[in-house]
């Protein structure tokens, strides 16, 4: 294992440390493992979290127009309880605070925990789930699909709607809706080593790559030979537009690499992928090309979608101020 | 008179469950690499072994609050998903047992039932989906089975006994329904659950500790 780091055990809170000291807008909770934004305002709290490994998910999207906390698990862990209340405390001036939560089991148990504590202090939450990866087949019992980088957007237009003075109820059910109306497709190329462990928790073979492979690793729909970024960008944008109609829309799209691809092969397949949208009358208003929900130093990338309505549109245009993403 | 475990014998208890599942971490560790993430010995026992250093503490609390504290402790040390559950598990028994003392024959039973209910809601989960609650489901139906039939005291420990460890054994068919399990292509079938594997020996060691200490004058 080769990494710039201190101690594999200190990973989590040394990287916190970082982004407090580089970022004048946030500080960070030792106790609570929360990042939060330095001067509280009177609105609707947004807070997000889940395990570390997927930066700057969640941590780097707290500031202005966006996250008012994020909770930070270990790596590929969800936080518990007690930090996710502490992050609902930062987060509340009274008005109550929106939890975003990515469909895990983990993440879904610990947030949930953490509303019911918060109901006991009266402090009224609200949550929306993320399921936008399509290469989870849908089912009843099962927790069924992941959220991925789709979670980025529901973060922005929430946020925005709480910045502009939106109640709780307007902040959660356009949160709601913008959950619904977004979809994403990944492909990776490589594994990678959780740094507690220090080696790679599967691999994939020189040549192969994998269609829908989850951001922790779990295992996708197949492993097939790679393909050129043409080819890659057809798959995605068929899986996502076969799963939700989105002829005639305007879209906002992310282009998210999972840590380890070069932005320049995501420049390529953001081409791609323009094309190929295009050619279905879908016209996308607003792109995300980086990195923006990774997998420590998993080599891939993934595709989201998010369907606009003129409400979403607008949000998305509102000024934002974190590390990860600037807005106006 | 039936048996009567204090609250500080109850944590005579976790200190015996704590060394259980600190000595099986290589055999937890392996079977968790082949389902899972390989994470969940490390963390139940960091969740475990904060018990035992707070012993003392521990020790001179009334039953509900010890409960409520080892739960609280256990959620956010263990973390992940095991630790909210434990953590709902243990605080449900606190409020199903504000009135009780200690855990007798009666009450013991209340916080296996408790426990298992909190954590099927908080995990909305049933038994037979390749889990924890698996051991301690079948646990607390073979309680529940051999005080129906009115046992006495020790065949309804080892009834739980047996009930736990067959819960565990019957993971190994199950296909896993959630976590990381469910994303493989078998779902997990043909390996233990390692969290039926650490659910059941905690109450091996529940029931042993029973039989060899508190019942023993019988």
């Amino acid at each position: 294992m080769k990494k710039i780091i201190n101690d594999p055990n200190q990973v989590v809170s040394d990287m916190l440390v970082g982004m407090e000291a580089v970022s004048p807008e946030v500080c960070y909770d030792r106790e609570g493992e929360v990042i939060y934004r330095r001067k509280k305002i009177e609105k609707v709290g947004i807070v997000s979290g889940g395990g570390s490994g997927h930066e700057p998910a969640h941590a780097g999207y707290v500031g202005t127009g966006m996250l008012d906390a994020a909770v930070a698990g270990n790596v590929f862990a969800s936080p518990d309880p007690a930090r996710i209340l502490k992050g609902i405390e930062r987060a509340d001036s009274g008005q109550g605070v929106l939890l975003v939560v990515k469909n895990y089991s983990g993440d879904i148990m610990n947030f949930e925990m953490a509303a019911d504590l918060a109901a006991e202090l009266d402090i009224p939450v609200r949550s929306v789930i993320v399921r936008d990866d399509v290469a989870v087949r849908e089912s009843t019992y099962s927790t069924g699909r992941r959220g991925i980088a789709g979670t980025v957007l529901v973060h922005k237009i929430a946020g925005a709607k709480a910045e502009a003075g939106g109640t709780l109820e307007e902040v959660a059910e356009l949160a709601q809706r913008a959950a619904d109306n977004v979809r994403s497709f990944g492909v990776s190329l490589s594994g990678c080593t959780l740094p507690g462990v220090g080696t790679p928790g599967f691999s994939i073979g020189e040549g192969q790559m994998e269609l829908g492979m989850g951001i922790h690793g779990e295992p996708g729909i197949e492993q097939t030979e790679m393909k050129s970024a043409a080819e890659i960008a057809e798959i995605m944008v068929e899986k996502i537009t076969e799963d939700l109609d989105y002829s005639g829309a305007e879209t906002a799209v992310v282009v998210n690499g999972l840590g380890g691809t070069p932005l320049m092969e995501l420049y390529i397949l953001a081409g791609e992928i323009d094309r190929l949208i295009r050619a279905k009358h879908i016209t996308p208003v607003k792109y995300l090309v980086g990195n923006f929900m990774t997998s420590l130093e998993m080599s891939g990338a993934s595709m989201s979608m998010l369907r606009l309505d003129e409400e979403m549109k607008d949000c998305l245009k509102l000024p934002c101020n974190t590390m990860a993403w600037k807005e106006g | 008179m039936g048996f009567q475990i204090t609250p500080a014998e109850y944590v005579d208890y976790l200190i015996l469950a704590g060394e259980e599942i600190e000595k099986n971490g290589e055999y937890v560790t392996a079977l968790d690499a082949k389902t899972g993430d390989g994470d969940h010995w490390v963390n139940l026992n960091s969740g475990f072994q904060k018990l035992i250093a707070m012993q003392k503490e521990l020790k001179e609390m009334k039953l509900a609050p010890m409960l409520k504290k080892i739960g609280m402790t256990l959620m956010s040390a263990i973390g992940g998903s095991s630790g909210v559950l434990y953590g709902s598990g243990y605080l449900a028994a606190s409020k199903a047992l504000k009135e009780a003392e200690v855990l007798d024959i009666d009450t013991l039973y209340t916080f296996l039932q408790t426990e298992l209910t909190a954590m099927m809601e908080r995990g909305k989960a049933e038994p037979g989906w390749k889990t924890m609650i698996d051991s301690l489901y079948e646990a607390a139906k073979a309680y529940r089975a051999a005080k129906e039939t009115g046992q006495g005291e020790r065949q309804i420990i080892e009834a739980m006994k047996r009930g736990a460890e067959e819960g565990r054994d019957h993971t190994r068919e199950m296909e896993a329904v959630k976590g990381r399990a469910s994303y493989q292509a078998n779902k997990g079938v043909g390996e233990l659950d390692p969290g039926a594997v650490t659910m059941c020996m905690q109450l091996e060691c529940l029931g042993d500790f029973i039989l060899n200490h508190i019942l023993f004058e019988d």
